[in-house]
């Protein structure tokens, strides 16, 4: 499925966060936005499943316009969408496989040994084991994450958003996620959608990038494009240099 | 002086403001109950979180409530000889005011807070957003049926505590203070009406959906991490209680 | 205990609320979720003073009703007492307002009348009353006795105080001392005429003696007859005692003749007259004394008497028609009965009332009025049936599913038709309890239910209503205020549709409405031209 947005604008309280946006994410590939922190990137994200709409501009979601579209439709879209959080947002009061099972008893007819099926099969997919049982609290920030993956995969969506999937993980836990990333996508051949504000892993996942600064895409396309960009904030953001303002 | 009505009236717009948004919540509530999927086992769970669990803590307070009233209310009447009559003050003062409003309050501390605290928990940790996302709508998953359970639960645990403070108020009156049972027991009857008992209950209905509109709707505005989850508990059992108590004045003078 | 499941937890608890509150609304025992059992009374009380609605009224110390309504009638107090169904209450029956407690709680206490009485109606009035014996009263009658005791205290020392009365007295006791004076001296005078009085009288006992001695038998016989004669003396005395106590008091008719002084005037004219009449039929004037004259009038008036004595022992030994319908308990209750149930009937109509409303909404989202024309047949006051005709601006929303075969695969098409201009009907049953109605049936041409609330005297009401319930779409629910500041005519708002995003729409109003009640009384006070 395709995203597109269309000179997007949203501004809080005064202060302008998108600013006539413009990106085509291409389907059944990885586009990875890449910013500085604070910079808008969730905001984007959250246009992208409507969670906030824009304050003019529009949202495409394949043929759909989700700007315009009432709660009830946006919530038929939503079921195409998994989303990793940034800290997974795992349910803490449920079991791992409760929440892993949540969507799909919600949205599914599936019967109690079904879902128990799937949601092994889930786990499998993000590589875990034998902790249906145990509650979020009890795990480590790299599991909760692949849980939070794979109650994102538990309806088998078209379009996958991870915000800020590496943050806050170890280096080794950082290429295995990385690596669960890519794979999924290959295994699912979902659209996926990544903001990260990580150099190293953006450049190992991404088939498109795009660099958002000041509310506005300033360059988009391969990596090696991103990599030999000519643009100076580009250059120093990948170099990793502090940016001064002109 | 327009910088006066500003610093004067803006308390009063924000507050007006925070009215019409719970307002507007419990609309959005209500018009959640009549759609499907209706969460049945959901109110369940909130109903034992709101009504089962908190028997013991309305048992204890309800039980010396009545007691103390008991004696209170004996050395006054001791003064003119009318000792027969404390039975019948314990009854209507449990059943009237003090049995809905202790209840109510007690709840509040116990499970009000309990519901910003959880709701404010999600909305930082975005597992809200991870229901919107998920198509599940949070008012109706995680508010309606809070709501739906303190109006149903409050009523009962007010009648537990109506009898269980009749039942302290008698074991003061009769065996420490030696009130004839008969006669103690004859007031009661006498001087109540079933209608007592209803109002209170209706009350308590009215603060049981009080107390989880306010809960949830400051759990759902949470913001800034866990500081944020911490102001907004307090906020509701304070905003709650005060609710409570000055909706009791009304709801009294319009029904009695 | 913690492998109980939530709902049964949940359900125990549940149980364990309802079966107290059942306890508690036992034992209140006040279970009456209807004001209008039994049947009502009133009584005309010269004062009600602290007498309240809904206090008990008591027979004997038992609980047989309440007080339904205290009004004011004529400068007395006009209280509508409800009896319970079963008791009966008889006509000639008292009632009286007592008070219970050192708190001074007031009832009304009915004092059973006798029993040959009939019993009183629905809508009837206790005429017999005893007036209140509170505190204030009996404080005044003392303050009167008080005011009494000085009055006389007052005149006493008027006449012995002051120094003409000292005066007075002074010369009352110094004429008694020369009374006393005097008496001795004529005592010490005549000294010797006495010692000889004594000496006679001595002799006379003796030559007494002398003769009882001889004569014993027929003195004892004189003394029984004596004491024979003092006896019925005694007993006719008493009755005498007794007869002029009646005339006094004024009993009987001897009494109420004596005691009125213008039946003695009367008395006296009719013995003037009469005596005149007599003197002429003495003479053997007029028809009357040429009757009395005759010997055969006396003999046909005897045998009239005669057969007049005759039907009185019949009719009193319960023979014939009259006889049987005067003699015969049956009879009598059987009319009872028929009064009775009469009675009820023509209680049940009159609760039985009928409304006419029309209402209209303007709905802002729509900018046009939505009208309803409703006919509301209440048979009693906690249950009505309501009839409407409503004329909806949005019009009636029809859905039509057709299947269409197109080359082989079968095509849905999903119709939406609204039809503008076509009345919605609504058919409602509904019932009160409390404050809370509930009614349900067809609301605009579909199933549905509401509630409404009543405030403040009816005054204000609050209604929510569901109804067009469609699996592919919300449900119709509706939100409304109705305030009524003067009686027929109301105002509304409300939002209604207010789950349906397309179609919500907040709306204002107003109304008016009419009770058969209303329309009888606006015929009649319209001047008809003659």
């Amino acid at each position: 499925m395709k995203i597109e947005l269309l000179n997007v604008c949203k501004s809080f309280k005064g202060q302008v966060v998108l600013d006539n946006l413009n990106l085509t994410v291409e389907p059944n590939k990885i586009t990875v936005i890449i910013g500085k922190s604070g910079g808008g990137k969730s905001v984007l994200l959250k246009h992208v499943i409507g969670l906030i709409r824009p304050d003019s501009g529009s949202v495409f979601i394949g043929d759909d316009e989700i700007s315009a579209l009432n709660d009830k439709k946006l919530n038929e879209i939503r079921k195409n969408f998994g989303m990793l959080f940034q800290d997974a947002a795992l349910f803490d009061s449920m079991t791992v496989g409760d929440n892993i099972a949540f969507p799909i008893r919600e949205h599914t007819r599936f019967s109690k040994a079904e879902i128990d099926v799937i949601v092994k099969e889930k786990l499998r997919q993000v590589g875990l084991k034998r902790v249906t049982q145990k509650m979020p609290s009890e795990l480590s920030g790299g599991m909760r994450k692949r849980v939070g993956l794979a109650r994102a995969l538990a309806l088998d969506p078209k379009i996958i958003l991870f915000d800020e999937p590496t943050t806050g993980l170890d280096p080794i836990m950082c290429d295995a996620i990385d690596r669960l990333i890519v794979k999924t996508q290959r295994h699912t051949n979902a659209t996926c959608l990544v903001i990260s504000h990580d150099i190293d892993s953006t450049f190992k996942i991404a088939h498109k990038v795009a660099m958002l600064y000041d509310g506005k895409i300033i360059e988009y396309g391969s990596p090696d494009k991103i990599k030999w960009s000519e643009n100076p904030v580009v250059k120093n953001f990948i170099a990793g240099k502090s940016i001064s303002k002109h | 002086m327009l910088r006066f009505f500003e610093y004067v009236g803006k308390p009063f717009v924000l507050l007006i403001e925070a009215f019409g948004k719970v307002i507007l919540l419990l609309v959005s509530t209500i018009s959640w109950m009549v759609r499907p999927p209706y969460r049945i086992h959901e109110i369940f769970k909130q109903m034992e979180f709101v009504g089962v669990n908190s028997l013991p803590v309305v048992i204890i307070t309800g039980a010396f409530t009545g007691m103390v009233l008991a004696i209170q209310t004996y050395y006054g009447f001791k003064m003119f000889g009318g000792e027969s009559l404390v039975g019948a003050t314990v009854a209507l003062s449990m059943t009237r005011e003090l049995g809905p409003a202790i209840t109510a309050l007690m709840v509040t501390g116990r499970v009000g807070s309990a519901m910003a605290a959880e709701i404010g928990t999600m909305r930082v940790t975005e597992q809200i957003d991870a229901l919107y996302t998920m198509s599940v709508n949070p008012v109706q998953y995680l508010i309606m049926p809070r709501v739906i359970a303190s109006i149903m639960m409050l009523p009962v645990l007010t009648i537990v505590s109506d009898f269980i403070g009749i039942v302290g108020g008698y074991f003061v009156g009769v065996r420490l203070l030696n009130i004839n049972s008969g006669i103690f027991v004859a007031r009661i009857i006498e001087f109540v009406a079933l209608s007592d008992i209803v109002n209170g209950l209706i009350k308590s209905a009215v603060f049981g959906l009080i107390l989880s509109l306010v809960g949830c709707y400051k759990g759902f505005g949470t913001f800034g991490g866990a500081a944020g989850v911490g102001r907004a508990t307090t906020q509701s059992v304070v905003i709650s209680s005060v609710s409570i108590l000055i909706s009791d004045y009304f709801l009294t003078a319009v029904m009695f | 205990m913690s492998k109980l499941s939530v709902e049964a937890k949940v359900g125990v608890f549940v149980v364990i609320g309802v079966v107290l509150l059942c306890y508690m609304s036992m034992k209140v025992g006040k279970l009456n979720f209807s004001n209008n059992k039994g049947y009502a009374i009133e009584v005309l009380f010269d004062s009600a003073t602290g007498l309240a609605r809904d206090v008990t009224v008591e027979k004997a110390g038992v609980e047989i009703g309440r007080v339904q309504d205290i009004s004011l009638r004529d400068g007395k107090a006009l209280v509508v007492l409800r009896i319970k169904q079963a008791i009966k209450v008889k006509k000639d029956a008292k009632a009286v307002i007592r008070t219970r407690g050192i708190l001074g709680d007031k009832y009304v206490e009915i004092i059973a009348g006798s029993a040959s009485a009939p019993d009183i109606m629905g809508g009837g009035r206790l005429t017999r009353t005893m007036p209140v014996t509170d505190m204030d009263t009996l404080l005044n009658v003392l303050g009167e006795v008080a005011n009494d005791i000085k009055l006389l205290t007052t005149v006493m020392s008027n006449v012995l105080g002051g120094e003409e009365g000292e005066a007075a007295v002074r010369a009352i006791v110094s004429n008694l001392r020369g009374i006393v004076t005097t008496l001795n001296q004529s005592i010490e005078r005549n000294s010797s005429d006495i010692d000889r009085m004594i000496d006679n009288l001595a002799g006379f006992s003796d030559t007494l003696r002398s003769i009882g001695d001889d004569n014993q038998g027929d003195i004892k016989e004189i003394i029984t007859s004596v004491r024979r004669v003092s006896g019925s003396m005694e007993s006719l005395v008493a009755d005498l005692e007794e007869i002029t106590e009646k005339i006094n008091t004024g009993q009987g008719s001897i009494g109420r003749l004596i005691n009125d002084d213008s039946t003695i005037d009367n008395l006296n004219e009719t013995l003037a007259a009469l005596k005149e009449i007599a003197q002429s039929i003495s003479q053997g004037e007029g028809t009357l004394g040429r009757l009395i004259a005759e010997d055969q009038t006396i003999d046909s008036l005897n045998t009239t008497l005669a057969s007049l004595d005759e039907i009185t022992t019949k009719i009193n030994s319960g023979e014939g028609t009259l006889g049987r319908l005067v003699n015969e308990d049956e009879t009598v209750e059987s009319l009872n009965t028929t009064l009775t149930q009469l009675n009820n009937y023509l209680e049940k109509q009159d609760t039985f009332r009928t409304y006419l409303d029309y209402r209209g909404e303007y709905l802002f989202n729509s900018e046009a009025l939505k009208s309803y024309l409703s006919l509301r047949i209440q048979p009693r006051e906690d249950k009505y049936y309501l009839l409407q005709i409503i004329d909806d601006p949005e019009g009636k929303e029809s859905v039509t599913d057709t299947y269409r075969d197109i080359n082989g695969t079968v095509v849905q098409e999903h119709e939406v038709k609204v039809e503008y201009d076509v009345l919605k009907f609504s058919a409602q049953v509904a019932k009160r309890y409390y404050n809370l109605a509930i009614r349900g049936g067809l609301l605009e041409s579909t199933g549905g239910f509401g509630f409404d609330y009543y405030f403040l005297d009816d005054k204000l009401l609050m209604s929510l209503e569901a109804f067009d319930f469609s699996l592919d779409r919300n449900p119709h629910l509706k939100a409304k205020i109705d305030y009524t500041p003067f009686s027929h005519l109301y105002l509304t708002t409300g939002y209604d549709n207010f789950v349906n995003e397309e179609s919500r729409s907040f709306f204002i109003g107003g109304g008016i409405n009419f009770s058969d009640e209303d329309v009888k009384t606006l015929f009649t006070s319209i001047p008809l031209p003659y």
